[in-house]
């Protein structure tokens, strides 16, 4: 579920490149300093889009400042240092960074495995998310009502994956739910709100669509629940799976989203690093996808 | 009130070419028509309403505060009373004008408007109701301000396949099947050769005969002739 949100590097401004790094950075370090270090290694860079997203609204002054991390200390790199207004995103993203990991571990711990291999990758995400459970309190407390949210809409996930839901559309509502309240809690403006809201929607469509895609081989094998499964055509009598017919239905929904995020999209009151979204939205999420449809390998979340 | 360059996203110092330009890209992106079904159109409504105004304003300022021509004729390009026509009023549902109050889909129309959404759906699902064109395109309605696309586009294609000739199906279909041919609201980059992503949908024409060219010479190289005119 991470790693999809990213930007199209070919176009990029390096001083866009280093804001996409500088926030990573601010975002890891806020990590560190508020949930413990160890967590800092499982930061994806679609927290950074939503730290992003939350400083281009805000008024206060953004600098990016040179300074050294744990990661490469031989250099030092951009890192994002907020007076006057911008640390609330960061903090923010941090904490959906948490809860959303959280989240992901127990979903994959609720995964049918098979073979020693799978049994051993499920003992170590038991270990893993026994071990976030302090952090996760701490997140959760800080941010009451989307933990409430994201409760419910894992509870909801798991229960129509259970009843075997064929309609994509209802299967992406518990992701898409969670994505739309993570982007709301940026802004207290309430139309700005809504505008975040709708754009959060789209966005956790477009990820749990490209999920889905990326996924379908090893969902058939393994026995997973994937909607683009249920669709007639696509498990092929001999066994294996139909990925032409499965990939067409996956692009008009992935085309559907990305118009209405759009159209939400312009109607938001952007103050800086307008650029920036602009690649993701129009370039970043449609190039992420392609190679999803391509059957490519993708890059490692936590890189840019 | 909003300083009107800043609304435009342009310099006082800009010339007027540029604060029509600024202008007319700005409309294109609130332009009522791509923003119908949308649950964030009173905002995009609104959004176009300041512009029109930050367009007059700049313009009347331009000629010494006299009213009147103001480019693209009377009031800016998308005035008042046209982008209030775009508004659920004016298109009205199949039903006749002046009817009001005990009529289902008026009912459905201003739940849908006030955020009653799953009220509105209870209303559209009682057994007793005609399951016309209206019908359709208000579940597609509900289905869209959900965040249902898949659903909503099967519902107004449904409503402009049983009454083709409404406007108001056929506007919300076109702006869905613009999306769905992968159009997005103020791309920077728009066109079918935008930068940026590998293209999905395999080969264009233009790749097809870059390819048959390659393939040509190829061929030749090797004393053979794929195309016998290139």
């Amino acid at each position: 579920m991470f790693g999809y949100i990213r930007p199209f590097k070919p176009q990029l401004k390096f001083c866009e490149y280093d804001v996409y790094q500088g926030v990573y950075c601010g975002l890891c370090k806020e990590l560190g300093q508020v949930y413990g270090q160890s967590l800092r290694f499982t930061l994806s860079y679609d927290f950074a889009f939503l730290g992003i997203l939350g400083l281009s609204l805000e008024p206060g002054h953004v600098e990016l400042l040179k300074e050294r991390c744990v990661a490469h200390p031989w250099k030092k790199t951009p890192c994002i240092s907020c007076k006057g207004g911008g640390a609330p995103a960061i903090s923010y993203a941090a904490s959906s960074a948490v809860l959303s990991l959280w989240h992901k571990l127990s979903d994959d711990k609720n995964d049918r495995v098979k073979g020693v291999k799978g049994r051993l990758l499920n003992s170590g995400l038991v270990i893993a998310s026994g071990f976030l459970g302090g952090t996760y309190k701490k997140a959760a407390a800080g941010n009451p009502e989307l933990a409430e949210v994201m409760e419910g809409a894992m509870e909801n996930q798991r229960r129509l994956e259970k009843s075997g839901e064929p309609s994509i559309d209802a299967a992406s509502e518990p992701t898409a739910l969670i994505t739309a309240k993570l982007a709301e809690g940026l802004s207290s403006d309430s139309k700005t709100k809504r505008i975040l809201y709708r754009m959060g929607q789209m966005l956790g469509r477009y990820i749990y669509i490209t999920d889905a895609l990326d996924d379908i081989c090893k969902d058939e094998e393994s026995g997973s629940y994937n909607p683009l499964l249920l669709i007639e055509g696509v498990r092929k009598p001999e066994g294996g799976v139909d990925r032409t017919l499965a990939r067409e239905t996956a692009l008009s929904f992935f085309r559907f989203t990305m118009g209405e995020l759009a159209s939400a999209y312009v109607l938001l009151p952007v103050k800086r690093y307008k650029s920036i979204l602009d690649n993701v939205i129009y370039q970043g999420l449609e190039h992420t996808f392609a190679l999803v449809y391509q059957g490519k390998e993708l890059p490692d979340e936590r890189s840019l | 009130m909003n300083d009107p360059y800043k609304v435009l996203g342009i310099s006082p110092s800009a010339t007027d070419d540029e604060v029509r330009e600024a202008y007319r890209k700005l409309s294109m992106e609130l332009h009522p028509d791509l923003h119908q079904a949308s649950p964030l159109a009173d905002i995009a409504e609104e959004k176009m309403k300041d512009l029109n105004n930050a367009f007059d304003e700049v313009m009347n300022l331009r000629r010494g505060g006299v009213s009147g021509d103001t480019g693209y004729g009377g009031g800016g390009s998308f005035s008042q009373s046209q982008s209030q026509s775009y508004g659920g009023q004016s298109y009205g549902s199949s039903q006749s004008a002046g009817d009001e109050g005990d009529n289902p889909y008026m009912q459905v129309r201003r739940m849908i408007r006030s955020g009653q959404v799953t009220a509105a759906d209870s209303v559209l699902e009682r057994p007793n109701l005609d399951r016309n064109g209206e019908w359709h395109f208000l579940k597609g309605s509900i289905c869209y301000g959900r965040g249902w696309l898949n659903e909503a586009y099967g519902y107004f294609s449904k409503a402009v396949e049983m009454e083709p000739s409404n406007m108001e199906y056929n506007a919300t279909l076109n702006q869905m099947n613009r999306a769905r041919s992968g159009q997005m609201n103020g791309n920077p980059n728009p066109g079918p050769y935008r930068q940026g992503g590998a293209p999905m949908m395999g080969c264009s024409f233009c790749d097809m005969c870059q390819g048959m060219i390659c393939a040509d010479c190829c061929c030749e190289c090797m004393g053979g002739d794929l195309i016998p005119c290139c």
